[in-house]
């Protein structure tokens, strides 16, 4: 096994581009090195990028927010701004693991390992966030939700990486929310996880919406129909009964030892409720 | 493999360091392994634990999964640093509040507290549980945990050792606690003989197959870096074992066939390095998987394959009880309730695997591994390997938590064979996985019962029937099977009674000892189902099980005369907490609707001690020419205490200090057998044994000095001083002529607890001794998710003599934690759960705070009126919570964990119109 850290996006390229047996991007390793140790993968090559400014860099940019793909958990709750602006975002990433893993687990890691149960990813996506991807031609841009296609399988090439996710400019009167529901206090991997990101207008009506779900399909969800469900409404019980429906219509499940199908569908449906009220309070503010 | 190794400058405890190395090695393995320092530890290698937590730039982290080009230029802190000649005060709080048990997760508890501490000198119980989430502890229910790190000084009154004759009641710190908490405690992986050979098992990745091995020795040609192919073959001796040897029918390397997934079958010994790097499938071996069987009530038809002959329909024993004319009883009945219940293998889950050390000396064989039981892993080892178990030494090193697995020998023979083949020392360590897929589970039991009550609220009858999945060998199987029908009862007055208890065969894993054998099962049936007749009776679920209790005089469904019970003591301890909680209960439902809470009780009882089989424990004592005093204490302490209860009892009994004595611990070269630690045998059975041989200590001495049994003895420079009234008599002790052990005094005493055998209906006198304890729990149930939060534990338990109440506490708390796991959420699935990630066992945010109640109704027969606690504990909590989730929520649960999908089921079934 070799291992190598390039400190730029170029030379990291590079070394994907050209590397013949299987190579793996090292971010916090809290995957990675599980797996390795457990067999499951056994990388020839392995690309540390850490040491790579552009993917350690957490700043505003454009009225939104500029996350590195190895931006930890820990660090994006220190940031003195995020976790006001996009507390749901913050709360994804502040459920993966303990504060032992945190401190060393990644967004773009949590992502681009590919499980539908990523704890960070349903709140990147309600926020409509996007990812710049770096490879042989340079970056490229792509929303989160299209970048996992399935279990371990995403729509990035062998020769590109994640180098930072966008968040954009949050409108007025907005906020976002994120549960998940595992059967421990801590450290456990969601049976179901929920973003969602509301807009209102100055009369509390929602004006926009978008509801991510984790955990309930081969892949997070985007589910317009959540969103169709309350966008108009100021969240009344009518509005929320829709929602928990679409949510629950949206699921396609599977029975593991952390939950049955039929459990899971319904707690989708919870837990669309509960994160759209959240939500909404905090919109109100 | 590329050799790519770097040097590594780190700053590791304010020192600078040079690591040269792997970039990809893992922190905790470069510093166990090229640095030494064994005070990291590793449970799992995974980042589930937290065991290996240490500080990288002050912040906590995991070293299991860091790997060292992460912490170029970085400083690291690990437990070694905290502590110079004088323990921080971190690690005195921990000592003065008993947080360490079998210390292994310890180090990583220590490590997070302190990056805690450094920020927040004085943290609350909250912030303290947030920060010590990532390590989990599976002995001490947490809480004593975080009352240390909220109770971090640095003055404070160091707690001063009892006087002569005042031991016994005292909360004396664990003696043997600061190597537990300084980080040189020495556990099974901690020692590896220089130049040992590895040991790496080959294991069935199926629940049943036959296999064949291709050309061995050509694979050991091929291979670089492996010196040698063991398997059953190579075994010279009887290649089976059994912790009960009538019964014992499992081989340490399986021949030709595998009954279990994780069964052994091959050993690869050789380097280290290169071992746990090694790609293994090209390993020569061929399986050819058969049906399995994975059913215990499938097993005993005609469907399914016998798997040991002489075992028909996969029956290994079946155990019963019968009294009166239990079918009349309950045809009779003014009131009568019936269910079920299935509950699920447990895993033991504790935080440190299987691992050792074994090497010839001289004529010897020496294995030092973490046990609880050396005298049986020696019968057994010396079995396989057809050796005169006087050429076995058994050295256990501190053992990271066993609870009931580890009285079962799992690498001692493996390591026993490889050193005896290759005379080269060796040494293994078991990965999470493997410790999870080979070693023992708590039996699942399918259960079925009734029980009747007339006009009065009062007992007349019960059946009991229960299906115990034993898995492919026997192990304790026989035990559950006894022990069960023994116990089914509950303590309460039952005049008639039918209750039987099958171990029954599978392909699952091996089903063994685990703190309750069996009865923990068998209550969370009985005890929910006297909640549901209290509610036909109309009487309150306490004062259903008060009316019931069984007191002194009355007999038990054995037809035992009962003396020194103390349930009903318990019960009503309980009384003013449960009425509060009740009437809380009925406020907080008023006004919320998506959160409910209940209250549920339930009782113990557990005999002492084996069944009906002799168990003595052996204690020596003596005193050397130049005066110390030294006690020969064999009981292994796995964290529950017996070096420190023994000790207690033994310096009471001889009328001297604590601490003047020094122990001398577990080893069979050096220590006469206390048996196994289990069946809560320890402070009753080897306690008694020390009082025996501190009386007959003391009884030498008054003789020698003539004086009567009031007189004072005090051991300073050298000599006795016995002192009565006005007289003072010395002895000095070089002038006497030094005997047997090479002491100049002393005693060796035994004790065996007075038990008869069962009759062919299960009467007589299964145990001398029993404990009893009722807890109430209290729990919110999100009624819309069916999630169960357990918000807080009353124990009451009668101890018949408090030995130690500090220790009493930790034992009951621990015993929660692992009843609480075990009704919500622990449930091994061989294959599935063969780690930490996906077998969950409480974090230190599901346990509740507990408040214990220690009750004294003195025991006739234990030592200072003492009685066993270790497994008591943990069998009244998962029906409490049971029964507080009915209460709360109308679930009424027939099967083990109380998953959440589960309970929202049986909401909805409870809400459904019948
Ligand atoms: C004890 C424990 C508890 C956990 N609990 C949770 C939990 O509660 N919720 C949860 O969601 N997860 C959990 N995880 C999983 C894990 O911590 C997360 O998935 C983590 O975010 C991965 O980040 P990393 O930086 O450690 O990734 P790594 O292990 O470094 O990488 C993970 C994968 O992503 C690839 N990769 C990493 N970065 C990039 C990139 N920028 N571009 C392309 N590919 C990349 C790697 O090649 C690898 O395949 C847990 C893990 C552990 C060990
Ligand atoms: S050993 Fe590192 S977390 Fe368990
Ligand atoms: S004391 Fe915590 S695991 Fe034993």
């Amino acid at each position: 096994m070799r291992y190598e850290a390039p400190e730029t996006l170029d030379a990291a390229v590079r070394l994907l581009s050209s590397a013949t047996g299987l190579t793996k991007i090292l971010a916090g390793g809290t995957d990675l090195l599980v797996q390795m140790r457990t067999d499951v993968v056994e990388p020839e090559v392995i690309v540390d990028i850490k040491g790579i400014g552009e993917v350690r860099h957490i700043g505003e940019e454009n009225g939104g927010f500029r996350i590195g793909a190895a931006i930890t958990g820990a660090e994006l709750e220190e940031h003195p701004t995020l976790s006001k602006i996009w507390p749901g975002v913050v709360e994804g990433a502040n459920l993966i693991g303990s504060t032992q893993v945190q401190g060393r687990a990644t967004m773009g890691g949590n992502l681009c390992n590919g499980s539908p149960a990523a704890d960070s990813v349903p709140g990147l996506i309600a926020a409509a966030a996007t990812a710049t991807i770096a490879g042989p031609n340079g970056t490229r841009e792509m929303a989160v939700e299209d970048i996992m296609t399935g279990p371990r399988q995403l729509a990035i090439a062998k020769d590109e990486f994640i180098v930072s996710f966008f968040l954009p400019a949050r409108p007025a009167n907005a906020s976002d929310c994120y549960l998940r529901f595992i059967p421990r206090t801590e450290m456990d991997i969601a049976v179901v996880g929920c973003a969602t990101c509301l807009v209102l207008d100055g009369s509390g009506k929602i004006t926009d919406a978008r509801v991510s779900l984790g955990a309930v399909a081969a892949r997070p969800l985007l589910v317009k129909e959540c969103a169709d469900a309350i966008i108009g409404s100021t969240l009344d019980e009518a509005a929320m009964a829709k929602l928990d429906a679409a949510a629950q219509a949206a699921c396609k499940p599977i029975t593991d030892k952390r939950g049955t199908i039929e459990y899971r569908t319904k707690v989708a449906g919870v837990l669309a409720r509960r994160t759209a009220k959240t939500a909404y309070d905090r919109a109100k503010g | 493999m590329t050799a790519q190794s770097v040097e590594f400058s780190v700053t590791i405890n304010a020192r600078p360091t040079k690591i040269l190395a792997h970039p990809g090695k893992r922190l905790s393995d470069a510093l166990r392994t090229d640095l030494g320092l064994i005070g990291t530890k590793v449970g799992c290698d995974a980042g589930d634990c937290g065991a290996c937590t240490v500080l990288i730039d002050g912040e906590p982290q995991c070293a299991c999964l860091t790997p060292l080009s992460h912490v170029a230029d970085r400083e690291i802190a690990t437990v070694e640093g905290l502590s110079a000649d004088q323990l921080a005060p971190v690690q005195e709080a921990f000592l003065r509040h008993g947080a360490a048990q079998c210390g292994i997760c310890t180090p990583g508890m220590l490590m997070a507290a302190t990056a805690l501490l450094a920020n927040n000198p004085s943290p609350t119980p909250d912030q303290a549980e947030e920060a010590l989430s990532g390590v989990l502890c599976r002995c001490t229910g947490y809480r004593k945990i975080i009352a240390a790190v909220c109770d971090v000084r640095d003055q404070h009154e160091k707690r001063l050792m009892p006087s002569a004759g005042h031991a016994v009641g005292a909360p004396v710190e664990r003696l043997d606690g600061r190597q537990k908490v300084d980080g040189t405690e020495i556990f099974g992986a901690d020692y590896r003989p220089s130049d040992a050979l590895y040991v790496h098992v080959i294991r069935s990745p199926y629940h049943a197959a036959q296999f064949k091995f291709g050309d061995l020795a050509e694979f050991v040609e091929s291979t670089p870096g492996v010196e040698a192919v063991f398997t059953a073959d190579d075994i010279q001796g009887e290649n089976v074992f059994g912790v009960i040897p009538p019964f014992a029918d499992q081989p340490a390397l399986a021949k030709d066939q595998a009954r279990f997934m994780g069964e052994a079958v091959a050993l690869v010994v050789g380097d280290q390095d290169f071992l746990t790097a090694m790609d293994l499938a090209p390993f020569p071996v061929v399986w050819t998987e058969i049906e399995a069987n994975l059913d215990p009530l499938v097993a005993q038809t005609d469907k399914a394959p016998d798997i040991h002959s002489g075992r028909p329909n996969n029956v290994l024993i079946t155990g019963n009880v019968k009294t009166g004319d239990p079918a009349a009883a309950l045809s009779k009945a003014a009131h009568i309730v019936r269910g079920e219940m299935t509950t699920s293998f447990v895993e033991h889950a504790y935080i440190e695997p299987e691992a050792g050390s074994a090497w010839v000396d001289g004529e010897a064989l020496v294995i030092q591994a973490c046990t609880q039981a050396p005298y049986m892993d020696r019968a057994d080892t010396a079995r396989v390997l057809g050796l005169d178990p006087e050429k076995i030494r058994i050295i256990p090193t501190a053992t990271g938590g066993g609870f009931g697995s580890k009285i079962d020998v799992s690498i001692q023979p493996l390591l026993g064979l490889v050193a005896l083949k290759t005379g080269r020392p060796c040494h293994i360590v078991y990965t999470r996985s493997e410790s999870m897929a080979s070693t023992t589970k708590r039996h699942p039991g399918i259960m079925r019962a009734s029980i009747g009550a007339d006009t009065n609220g009062k007992i007349v009858g019960m059946h009991f029937d229960g299906d115990f999945d034993t898995g492919a060998y026997a192990s304790w199987g026989p035990t559950v099977a006894n022990r069960v029908p023994v116990h089914a009862s509950g303590p309460y007055k039952t005049p008639n009674y039918l209750a039987q208890a099958r171990a029954v065969h599978t392909n699952g894993p091996v089903s063994g000892a685990f703190r309750g054998f069996g009865v923990p099962q068998a209550a969370s049936l009985q005890e929910t189902l006297y909640d549901e007749l209290a509610e036909k009776c109309g009487i309150d679920p306490l004062e259903f099980r008060r009316i019931n209790a069984l007191q002194d005089g009355d007999t038990s469904v054995c037809g035992q005369e009962m003396q020194g019970v103390g349930i009903r003591e318990c019960l009503d301890a309980l009384v003013p907490h449960w009425n509060a909680a009740k009437l809380a209960a009925v406020e907080f439902n008023r006004s919320s609707t998506t959160i409910k809470r209940g209250v549920g009780v339930a009782s113990c009882w557990y005999g002492c001690g084996n069944t009906s089989l002799s168990n003595p424990s052996t204690i020596r004592l003596g005193i050397t020419a130049d005066g110390r005093l030294l006690l020969h204490q064999g009981a292994v302490d796995i964290g529950q205490g017996s070096n420190t209860v023994i000790p207690q009892i033994c310096a009471d009994a001889l009328g001297l200090p604590l601490d003047q004595f020094e122990l001398i611990g577990a080893d069979t070269a050096l220590t006469p057998d206390c048996g196994k630690t289990s069946a809560s045998r320890q402070t009753f059975v080897t306690g008694k044994a020390a009082m025996l041989a501190g009386q007959e200590l003391r009884r030498k001495i008054l003789r020698m000095s003539n004086m009567s049994s009031d007189a004072v003895i005090t051991l300073q420079d050298g000599k006795l001083t016995v002192a009565e009234q006005s007289t003072t008599r010395e002895i000095k002790l070089d002038d006497l002529p030094s005997g047997e052990h090479g002491y100049v005094l002393h005693a060796e005493e035994t004790y065996d607890p007075p038990t008869t055998p069962l009759d062919e209906n299960g009467q007589g006198k299964p145990y001398a001794v029993y404990g009893y304890g009722a807890q109430m729990a209290e729990v919110e149930v999100d009624i819309k998710l069916g999630a169960v939060k357990v918000t807080n534990i009353v124990a009451a338990h009668d101890l018949g003599r408090v030995i130690n109440p500090l220790l009493a506490e930790g034992q009951i708390e621990g015993g929660i934690a692992q009843g609480l796991g075990m009704a919500l959420m622990e449930e091994y699935v061989p294959g599935r759960t063969a780690n930490l990630h996906d077998y969950l066992i409480p974090t230190i945010g599901d346990m509740p705070p507990v408040q214990s109640i220690l009750i004294e109704k003195t025991d006739p027969e234990g030592p200072m009126g003492a009685k066993g606690l270790g497994e008591h504990v943990l069998i009244p909590t998962a029906p409490a919570i049971l029964n507080g989730i009915r209460h709360a929520s109308g679930a009424k649960l027939t099967k083990l964990p109380a998953l959440p999908h589960r309970v929202l089921r049986a909401i909805q079934e409870a809400k459904a119109p019948k």
